[in-house]
């Protein structure tokens, strides 16, 4: 079809119109900015939650009392450990949801339908669910363990393995995202491909080494981004279960933001934790985005 | 040689019944451990070793729903109703706001083909990235100073921060599988963007406006920290409702049961109806 109009048949719509139809939205979602900026300038105040009277500009104050925190290294620590315990696990286990799922079977759809289950359920309400089953001496989890002899354990109520259980939750919520993303991957191989292969006498443990692995790129890196992303700020579970405690195993640095504002009450010091673990946010899922960015301009060019 | 050959496939099938069997139970077993939960009398509930078998009551449910017999003798509302309508009205009006603008903003990313419309379609999928206490402390003191705290407008414009994003990403990946040229006929023939937006994309992508809507209501109603910080009694928030209930009363699991069932009906009901819409929406329309 020869080109009607220069600028429409290039770049799509006209500019004039493609800002005007885009702008009530952004209009809308950069009113934020106004308090994301407030809030910048709140960390270099000593401002309070709920005391009346005035604050003073203290500068970087608040974020060099960071520092010496000992409680904010240990909160930047548990963020960085939940967010890598959560990776290492959800994306094999993910992968392997989604292997299986790609399996054609009878029962499939049944199976793809109870997988998003999780992923609809409000994590608050997860981890209360889980927090009945992790009692340590009532609860339904140490009594399964029972059955296959294994010690009964002190899930939630111990600093040693409170980490692990809240991940554990995280896990079960999300890992069915990672399987779907993953599932859509290998949906996405052509099964000319793989027919290929097996009608070579490729087993089909080398079909999924060889072939469909290497291919997976880019949906990892996306099950990555989300994953990551999600759980450098993860606060719902861990308030729903733990606060933060038991001794501060499981206090991250937004559950540590919270408290510092509504515990007490300091809000420019909860905005420097804030503005603290959002440079990380940036900049861990900032890289992974172009990573990912830059593997589908490859698939688009190709 | 087929002797072998039989026994390690039925070797193959155990195993792979066994991963399935695996799969299930994973994903199954906390759903259904708390729903038998919310269908036990309190003795039950505290048994050891948990019971599998019992006679199954409604008692639970009946109180959260319709509250206690001292609440129902005072014709009180019981407060999950209320929290479950607040919920309504915040998600509900969230979703129709975060429509109306996103039809327009998602088909104009969809159909501008240049680098700046890709970068503010990255912009949106980086609101994910922000921890959400960045907008929403110093939100609290804006609130507070402005009479906003605590009001439905307030809570349906601050959840505009999950519900907008979404739905624009969720529709503009709908709004491209659909092909230009029918569009581009309308256009020869003198409809304007309005026009041809209004009665030949949106009738058109119907399924992916289901999608968004579906995602986003689900996603705000799922929230806990924006009712943590921006709602008080007037507007609690369902989640809110029950982590607060819980706190006080550490032992009511039965209504604690309950109550979550009710909570993620919403969820459930929806990834059961929209299995395939669900899928997409949950990848921000990444994955198709």
């Amino acid at each position: 079809m020869p080109p009607r109009r220069q600028d429409a048949s290039e770049n799509g719509l006209a500019r004039g119109t493609f800002l005007l139809l885009l702008a009530p939205a952004l209009i809308l979602l950069f009113l934020s900015l106004y308090p994301f900026l407030s809030g910048l300038y709140t960390s270099l105040t000593d401002q309070k939650l709920y005391a009346a009277g005035g604050t003073r500009f203290v500068g970087f104050g608040n974020f060099v009392r960071l520092a010496g925190t000992p409680l904010f290294w240990t909160a930047l620590g548990n963020t960085l450990t939940y967010t890598a315990l959560v990776v290492a696990i959800q994306l094999p286990l993910g992968l392997a949801f989604a292997l299986l799922l790609d399996i054609p079977g009878r029962l499939q759809s049944f199976f793809r339908s109870v997988l998003v289950l999780p992923l609809l359920i409000p994590p608050v309400v997860a981890g209360l669910m889980w927090k009945t089953m992790m009692q340590p001496q009532q609860g339904v989890l140490n009594y399964l363990l029972s059955l296959l002899g294994i010690d009964p354990q002190p899930w939630l109520a111990n600093p040693a393995t409170a980490m692990i259980s809240v991940v554990l939750i995280d896990t079960w919520l999300f890992t069915p995202l990672a399987a779907i993303i993953l599932l859509a991957g290998l949906q996405s191989i052509s099964v000319e491909l793989t027919e290929a292969a097996r009608v070579d006498g490729a087993s089909p443990w080398q079909i999924v080494r060889r072939i469909k692995l290497p291919l997976l790129g880019p949906y990892v890196l996306l099950v990555a981004l989300f994953r990551v992303s999600d759980a450098l700020k993860s606060l719902e579970i861990i308030y729903a279960t733990t606060r933060g405690g038991p001794l501060n195993a499981t206090r991250t640095l937004h559950v540590m933001a919270y408290e510092e504002a509504y515990r007490w009450s300091n809000l420019g010091r909860a905005m420097a934790i804030v503005f603290v673990l959002w440079a990380l946010c940036y900049a861990i899922s900032g890289t992974l985005l172009a990573l990912w960015q830059r593997q589908e301009a490859r698939r688009y060019a190709r | 040689m087929p002797a072998d050959w039989s026994l390690r496939a039925l070797r193959g099938h155990a195993l792979l019944a066994l991963g399935y069997l695996a799969f299930a139970f994973f994903v199954l077993f906390p759903i259904v451990w708390i729903f038998l939960m919310s269908l036990k009398s309190f003795g039950d509930i505290i048994a050891y070793p948990p019971r599998f078998l019992f006679t199954p009551t409604l008692e639970n449910y009946v109180e959260v729903l319709f509250g206690g017999e001292a609440e129902r003798a005072a014709g009180e509302i019981p407060d999950l109703l209320r929290f479950l309508m607040n919920s309504v009205i915040i998600s509900g009006g969230a979703v129709l706001v975060s429509i109306v603008l996103a039809v327009p903003a998602a088909y104009a990313l969809a159909r501008r083909r240049t680098g700046g419309a890709r970068n503010i379609q990255f912009t949106f999928l980086s609101f994910r990235f922000a921890p959400e206490l960045s907008i929403i402390l110093p939100l609290y003191v804006i609130y507070t100073r402005t009479g906003l705290y605590d009001t439905y407008a307030g809570m349906i414009l601050v959840h505009q921060l999950i519900t907008l994003p979404l739905s624009v990403l969720i529709l503009a990946s709908f709004f491209r599988d659909i092909p230009q040229e029918i569009e581009e006929a309308a256009r020869v023939d003198g409809a304007n963007v309005l026009r041809i937006l209004v009665s030949i994309v949106v009738p058109i992508a119907r399924p992916g406006i289901a999608s968004a809507m579906i995602i986003a209501f689900i996603f705000s109603w799922n929230n806990l920290i924006f009712g943590l910080v921006l709602a008080g009694g007037a507007t609690r928030p369902v989640t809110m409702g029950i982590l607060q209930s819980m706190t006080f009363d550490q032992i009511k699991w039965g209504l604690m049961a309950a109550s979550a069932m009710v909570s993620a009906l919403p969820g459930m009901v929806a990834a059961i109806l929209f299995q395939r819409q669900i899928t997409r929406g949950l990848t921000l329309g990444a994955v198709k």
